[in-house]
């Protein structure tokens, strides 16, 4: 690509901020994944030759594609504005998306091409995250956000072990990574969100505060499980500790009863979150201990579910504040967040009905539901994304209009 | 009324916070399993087969009658001492030179090992309910009796004082002076001798009576059967912490209000 060409693209209004050109990634590129996907376990696509077999390229491409495009997304916008230091500068932002890309050829090209440039573009991708993010957090008085931080540099590692070590086992330890990543990220947007919609809603004496100790018991625990699992693999250890990581995420919602407002979909979205990733553990660990086959379920639960809805949760709210929008009110959210719940929960069906020797019927329901979601959020957000933003402020900033109705619209 | 319903409403809050308890238990089984990986089955059987152990005898329709008889010894000496200790304590707290008399008393009955108590009883009273009731009792007495002296002792004189200014009638001067006062130091102290009534009755039965869980255990060690002791011990821990966790928190939560109320 000519200087010229480059500097013209990078103009576009996909690259006025962070998110922009990942959130569109993460919703475009889930699509054409579990299209691939479903289409190779019905026969019509071949199985990729990658390293590792059908199931890790599924996995990493699930895990390092997608979500790390989201994760990029969200910390290209997050850490500025957590530590004030100044956004991605449109040429930067670029040159990460096309890393990505050419990290994502070069993964679906590893069986011909080998693994060795596939690891080097994608590692090159997360270690120019930590580059941009680690001075600026480090910087920052007291240092609130380090744990950001130390979850991006794990996935990281974690990383490094799918490309030189064995893929699955890594791939595991990543998903766990990403559990704790999602809870690190979720509390520090769930207290503005709330606290938002509770002070437009004028409510007074309920109030919401993400209590770290709780939020470190179960990062903790989420933690201790994914160590075990790596060290010992089915191992009944690993099923309580999965226990634990349930119990601990359930312990986590006793922060967010504040009564009828729990419905507000803000609030219930996030809310129904947690309850997939503990139902997810609580499956992993009943599975290990009983010796059921249904430890994959489980690792669906929270994948296909938590991760799934913690993604589109942040996309729908960072992705139009920072856009200059104010949060969308329309009845699609709901809907989109319902497909991908209930996705969720055929995919775990189908696990069961594996089990039991019944066909691969609800594997496809499954796959259409969630891509279902993913094709509504892109019809609604592509112009948000790839368009000038609505006001005369620029980059990231919140919306500079007025609100519509200003009475019930708010800012995250 | 209010205040009842805003005590049920609160019940399901409660509960879910016991989700944090759980989160710890489960990596305490974990341990165990971990240990019970290390040493074998043999030594220390792992949390599953000792649970299916359990589920085995309550299903034989073993465990409930041996832990009715255990409850009822360990709750009868827990009753005796609970009225001794409460109202002994009391009185001796309203005089300093009963209190200080009854210190060095209450120092020896706290330094006698309750196995030592447990000899002297079977000596006394032979194999029957009498011998762990009578543990139990005086195993727990001087947790009970130094609760209640020490409640009697820091009663604020001032806030007596200020009762009598206005005038307040006696009935309401106790129940609104004296007794939240009181019952804060009584109550932990209640606590931990139920906690430790549990415990003992358990060793008394193992040396001294035909049935009940020590009975039991000593019947399963004879044996060698480690998951069967196991079961036995993960019934009675597991008797512990819902009566404690259902029962026994909550009331101290009520009890202790005024305190943060403050």
């Amino acid at each position: 690509m000519s200087r010229d060409a480059f500097a013209r693209l990078a103009a576009h209004p996909l690259f006025l901020c962070g998110f922009r050109p990942f959130y569109l990634a993460t919703a475009v590129y889930a699509v054409l994944l579990l299209a691939a996907w479903t289409a190779m376990l019905a026969g019509g696509l071949p199985m990729p030759g990658v390293p590792g077999g059908p199931v890790a390229w599924h996995a990493h491409e699930l895990l390092y594609g997608l979500a790390m495009a989201s994760v990029a997304g969200f910390l290209l916008t997050a850490v500025p504005e957590f530590t004030g230091c100044a956004i991605v500068d449109r040429r930067r932002l670029l040159g990460l998306t096309l890393l990505w890309l050419a990290g994502r050829a070069a993964y679906w090209l590893s069986g011909s091409l080998g693994i060795w440039p596939a690891a080097a573009l994608n590692l090159a991708f997360t270690a120019w995250l930590l580059s941009l993010f680690a001075p600026p957090v480090w910087r920052d008085p007291g240092r609130p956000h380090l744990s950001l931080l130390f979850a991006l540099a794990a996935l990281a590692a974690a990383q490094a072990g799918v490309y030189f070590a064995d893929p699955l086992t890594w791939l595991h330890v990543a998903a766990g990574v990403l559990m704790i990543l999602i809870v690190l990220a979720m509390s520090r947007i769930s207290m503005r969100l709330i606290n938002g919609m509770l002070d437009v809603e004028g409510v007074t004496g309920v109030d919401y505060r993400a209590r770290p100790p709780r939020r470190n018991l179960a990062t903790f625990a989420i933690g201790l499980f994914t160590a075990a699992e790596y060290l010992a693999p089915g191992n009944p250890v690993t099923g309580w500790l999965a226990l634990a990581a349930m119990a601990a995420l359930f312990n986590l919602l006793n922060d967010w009863h504040i009564g009828r407002y729990l419905l507000n979909r803000w609030v219930f979205l996030p809310y129904v979150v947690y309850w997939l990733m503990a139902l997810g553990y609580g499956l992993i660990g009943a599975a290990i201990l009983a010796g059921w086959p249904m430890v994959s379920a489980g690792r669906h639960l929270l994948l296909t579910g938590a991760m799934s809805l913690a993604i589109f949760v942040v996309m729908v709210v960072a992705g139009r504040i920072h856009a200059g929008y104010w949060l969308d009110r329309r009845r699609w959210i709901p809907l989109a967040a319902g497909l991908i719940v209930v996705a969720t929960l055929v995919r775990v069906l189908s696990s069961i009905l594996t089990w039991v020797g019944m066909n691969h019927l609800f594997l496809g329901i499954s796959a259409l539901g969630w891509m279902a979601a993913w094709v509504l959020f892109l019809f609604r957000f592509w112009p948000v994304l790839t368009g000038p933003r609505p006001d005369d402020a620029g980059g990231c900033a919140e919306p500079a209009r007025k609100p519509e109705t200003p009475i019930k619209e708010f800012a995250c | 009324m209010n205040l009842l319903r805003a005590w049920f409403a609160g019940i399901p809050a409660y509960l879910w916070s016991g989700w944090g308890a759980l989160a710890s238990l489960f990596m305490f089984l974990a341990l165990w399993d971990w240990g019970s990986q290390i040493y074998g089955d043999l030594v220390l059987p792992g949390p599953l087969a000792t649970f299916v152990q359990l589920g085995a005898l309550v299903d034989a329709g073993a465990a409930w009658p041996e832990l009715a008889v255990t409850a009822k010894r360990a709750l009868t000496g827990f009753a005796l001492s609970l009225a001794a200790g409460s109202v002994l304590g009391l009185l001796a707290g309203l005089s300093v030179t009963a209190s200080v008399m009854s210190r060095p008393i209450v120092t020896v009955l706290v330094g006698m090992p309750p196995i030592a108590w447990l000899v002297l009883a079977l000596l006394w009273f032979g194999t029957g309910d009498a011998t762990p009731v009578f543990t139990v009792f005086i195993a727990c007495f001087p947790i009970i009796f130094v609760g209640a002296l020490q409640g009697a002792r820091t009663l604020d004189g001032q806030l007596k004082d200020v009762a009598h200014a206005y005038r307040l009638p006696l009935r309401m001067t106790l129940s609104d002076v004296y007794l939240p006062h009181v019952v804060s130091y009584l109550f932990p102290a209640w606590i931990a001798a139920l906690g430790m009534s549990w415990k003992i009755v358990v060793m008394a039965e193992l040396l001294a009576t035909p049935d009940g869980v020590g009975a039991a255990l000593a019947v399963s060690r004879a044996h060698l059967d480690t998951a069967a002791s196991m079961a036995w011990i993960a019934a009675v821990v597991g008797l512990l912490l819902t009566a404690e966790y259902l029962v026994l928190e909550p009331i101290k939560r009520e009890v202790e209000n005024w305190r943060t109320a403050l």
